[in-house]
């Protein structure tokens, strides 16, 4: 293909007064301060990064497009199918992303599929990266794949070595065999959603799902609903309340969907995010043995907003992985769509809206790899301010791709229109944006009432 | 009279046939407030169909009397507004070399694809064409030209989408305006903006009626959500995209040669993207439940944003209202 030497309003790169070339020239010590090679922005941002999670990030992109990408738009036209019933693509991609490592990578061999040099790295960084690498693909694949951890997060967050053992390295066996066992994680009941994301909300409310002791453990009784891949999952950290106490009293059960008095009542017609079920479970006197409380009794509720925190992080990269891809199909459209016998690209008003989505894609990327790397211990006033922020200002990219295509872009095959419909959820679940910037605040009080304890100057600082 | 006309009488009253009077403006503008309410999808159809009727009967273009439904229109070409070239031309400006080539290519049908989203079973399209340094019209039947059937689009769900070619030999002929093209062309371009607006505003009504009712009802935190500033805040922005529509659909309530269009694509801009943001907090109101389809209000913020991409979409009228004021390429 023959390569225009410049676009329209700029300098060719051999100009005079285009400088990178000549920064060559320039004496060593100015050289080490100038001269550059423009490498390409996503090899930019993988070779910063530690050897071990560079090698995560192209594995995943390499998986994305291999696996994902040609059951995208097929996953997001598909008619809705009976509750619990997958279509074999699907079953294909869950098989061979259980086997590629992509549903155990929380802990290392040989439980895991973690890479042993990336364990010195947060692991929140980890899923970050792999996620933005699935959802630029698809929004609903990758929160296909992704809802699992969330489920599997409580387990590991029990930090019970003997939980670990006996419940995720079977579920991680069995996912590194191919043939996956999935989790998902039901905390919203009709009557709660925000209410389970929120303390000030939990404190009045009256649990929904509720836990009954019997001989040898508890049964639970109650309805959870929108939750995700919970119609494929062989078994779901549920959070119920015991029986005649609030909120307080919230405990994790690890419940197996085989389980008699089980139901999968219905999976919702959503919006978007197609690949991935949402779905309503009844519990009906569903027994759970003693040997399934998850961290002991009363304390579902840290546990929940400890998974939260680590949670929260990886959605906002889910949508920065949707706004890179609404960026990337907007520069594909300007550089191919020709008006006037010239691609889109050469108009300055279409450079200046790339620039702005270029810019905003990779100012979220930076913000979520700040808060990323140091998420050892995810701090909920970093995870939220991640999730509201991110999630918002990618829908606006995905606003501004659509924008550009004009009446393109409604159309499917232009892709933005999708990723418009997944992104629309990630500024609804795990917690809304609105409450997301209330646990933001929630978190800060503490320096908010009391700044001088907590700080060398006088005063909150930010 | 009938809200649509189905006939070739100049004396009907239905959509879009009275533009040149207030009232008929008015009437047209409500109506489709009206049907937006209902269906932003069908009202779009009906108001493009409209269009096409309104155009015929300028262009003394018989109306098609076995299906007056089938005949739908596409104001623009085949993406944008033709950066400034187009308002340079309608406002009387001497076209340079460039616009004139500009619009020539923005107006080909025949090495671009024209978009349509109009009812499964349209018959023909009216369409905009360049020819002689001007802009003539052009009928076309789905059966003379390239009709590719796009999967299933954003919204409008009622409709259908099609990628349209005009093949090497076309049979549709070329109609030119009796009087003045420009005139009849920015006539168009009014009515179909104002029509996006008014059926966006009726649509929004409904998503606040659906928000404010779920408000009312919801209960998290401890009370009912209406009761919280984070939900206040919402419909607050729902309210005053409302009032901003109703603003300006109200300013642009007369005869249609009274109108500017460069003030009616100025103020399309602003309109469709506090639309498009009302529908979305109206969803935000409803948290998960506003992400199902079962309930609607997902499929008003569809609708909204392909409201939002029509007649040219809101980014090209930046440069469009630039060029109305007289600005070059
Ligand atoms: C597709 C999908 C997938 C999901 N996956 C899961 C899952 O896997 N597991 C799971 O457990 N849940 C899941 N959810 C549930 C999701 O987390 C909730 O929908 C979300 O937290 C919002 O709760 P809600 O729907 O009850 O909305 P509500 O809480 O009823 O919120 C309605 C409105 O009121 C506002 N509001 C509510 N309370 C307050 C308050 N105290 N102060 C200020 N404003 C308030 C909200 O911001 C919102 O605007 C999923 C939801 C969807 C749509
Ligand atoms: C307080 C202050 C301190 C400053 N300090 C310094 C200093 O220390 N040293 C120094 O050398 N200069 C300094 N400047 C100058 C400053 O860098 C320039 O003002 C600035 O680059 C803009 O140039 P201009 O004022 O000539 O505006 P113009 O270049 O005339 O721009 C006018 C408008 O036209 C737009 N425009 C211009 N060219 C194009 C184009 N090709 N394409 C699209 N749009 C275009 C601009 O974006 C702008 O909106 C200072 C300016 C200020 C106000």
């Amino acid at each position: 293909m023959n390569h225009p030497a410049h676009l329209q309003g700029h300098l060719p790169a051999t100009h005079p007064l285009s400088p990178r070339h000549r920064y060559a020239q320039f004496p060593w010590a100015a050289r080490m301060m100038s001269d550059y090679a423009a490498s390409d922005l996503w090899e930019t941002d993988t070779r910063r990064l530690p050897a071990a999670l560079a090698r995560i990030r192209r594995r995943a992109r390499h998986f994305a497009e291999q696996h994902l990408r040609p059951l995208a738009a097929e996953a997001d036209l598909a008619p809705h199918l009976p509750p619990g019933e997958c279509s074999p693509s699907l079953q294909r991609l869950l098989a061979e992303a259980g086997r590629d490592g992509w549903l155990s990578y929380f802990l290392p061999a040989p439980l895991g599929s973690m890479p042993w040099r990336a364990l010195r790295h947060a692991p929140v960084w980890q899923s970050s990266l792999v996620i933005e690498e699935f959802s630029r693909v698809c929004g609903g694949l990758s929160l296909l794949l992704s809802a699992h951890h969330l489920g599997v997060m409580p387990l590991l967050l029990s930090g019970n070595p003997r939980t670990v053992l006996k419940y995720v390295a079977p579920i991680y066996r069995r996912c590194r065999a191919g043939d996956p066992h999935l989790v998902a994680f039901a905390i919203t009941e009709p009557g709660a959603g925000s209410d389970v994301e929120d303390g000030h909300g939990a404190e009045s409310y009256r649990p929904g799902v509720v836990s009954t002791p019997v001989d040898g453990g508890y049964l639970l009784n109650g309805r959870k609903i929108f939750i995700s891949g919970g119609d494929l999952a062989q078994s779901v950290t549920v959070f119920a309340a015991l029986q005649g106490e609030g909120m307080a009293s919230w405990t994790c059960f690890y419940v197996d969907c085989n389980a008699p008095g089980f139901k999968l009542v219905r999976t919702e017609l959503k919006m978007g995010m197609r690949a991935s079920g949402a779905a309503e479970l009844e519990f009906s006197n569903v027994f759970v043995p003693h040997d399934r409380i998850i961290g002991g009794l009363r304390n579902g509720w840290a546990i929940n907003r400890a998974t939260l925190n680590t949670s929260r992080i990886p959605v906002s990269a889910m949508a920065l992985g949707m706004a890179r891809a609404a960026t990337e199909a907007a520069v594909e459209f300007a550089q191919q769509y020709q008006l006037g016998g010239r691609p889109l690209i050469d108009a300055q008003d279409v450079q200046l809206l790339l620039a702005d989505m270029v810019a905003e894609t990779r100012s979220l990327r930076s913000l979520i790899w700040q808060e990323a790397r140091h998420a050892w211990r995810p701090r909920q006033l970093h995870a939220a301010l991640c999730k509201f922020h991110a999630t918002d200002r990618a829908q606006r990219v995905c606003e501004m791709a659509m924008d550009l295509m004009a009446d393109h872009g409604g159309l499917h095959e232009q892709r933005v229109e999708k990723i418009f419909r997944d992104i629309r959820l990630t500024r609804i679940f795990e917690g809304t944006n609105q409450i997301n910037r209330l646990s933001l605040v929630e978190d800060w009080q503490t320096q908010l009432l009391d700044p001088d304890t907590h700080s060398m100057r006088p005063g909150v600082s930010v | 009279m009938g809200l649509l006309s189905l006939s070739a009488d100049p004396e009907g009253y239905g959509l879009w046939e009275q533009p040149a009077e207030k009232a008929g403006m008015l009437l047209s503008l409500r109506m489709l407030g009206q049907f937006g309410a209902v269906n932003a999808g069908v009202a779009f159809a009906w108001h493009r169909i409209a269009l096409a009727a309104y155009v015929a009967r300028q262009l003394r273009l018989p109306l098609n009397a076995d299906a007056p439904l089938a005949a739908t229109l596409v104001p623009t070409g085949h993406l944008g507004l033709a950066r400034t070239s187009l308002a340079r031309w309608l406002t009387g400006q001497p076209p340079s070399d460039e616009d004139s080539a500009l619009l020539a290519d923005w107006l080909n049908r025949r090495e671009h694809d024209t978009v349509l989203y109009a009812p499964a079973a349209w018959e023909s399209v009216l369409l905009p064409v360049w020819d002689q340094h001007t802009i003539a019209w052009r009928r076309v039947n789905r059966s003379d030209w390239q009709v590719t059937n796009c999967a299933r689009a954003h919204g409008f769900d009622e409709l259908a989408a099609f990628r349209l070619r005009e093949p090497p030999a076309s049979a549709a002929p070329i109609v030119s305006v009796p009087g003045d093209p420009r005139a009849l062309f920015t006539r168009v371009l009014k009515m179909d903006m104002l029509g996006l607006m008014a059926i966006g505003g009726g649509a929004l009504a409904r998503a606040q009626t659906m928000a404010t009712d779920y408000a009312a009802v919801r209960r998290q935190g401890g009370k009912l959500i209406a009761a919280h500033a984070a939900v206040q805040q919402l419909l607050t922005d729902i309210e005053s995209a409302r009032l901003r529509v109703d603003q300006a659909l109200g300013s642009f309530g007369l005869a249609l040669d009274e109108v500017d269009l460069g003030a009616v694509a100025a103020s399309r801009i602003d309109v469709h993207k506090h639309l498009c943001h009302a529908a979305n907090q109206a969803v935000q109101v409803h948290g998960g439940i506003g992400y199902m389809r079962d309930l609607g209000v997902e499929k008003i913020l569809r609708d909204q944003n392909m409201l939002r991409l029509q007649a040219g979409g809101i980014h090209d009228a930046r440069q469009f209202v630039a060029g109305w004021k007289g600005a070059s390429a």
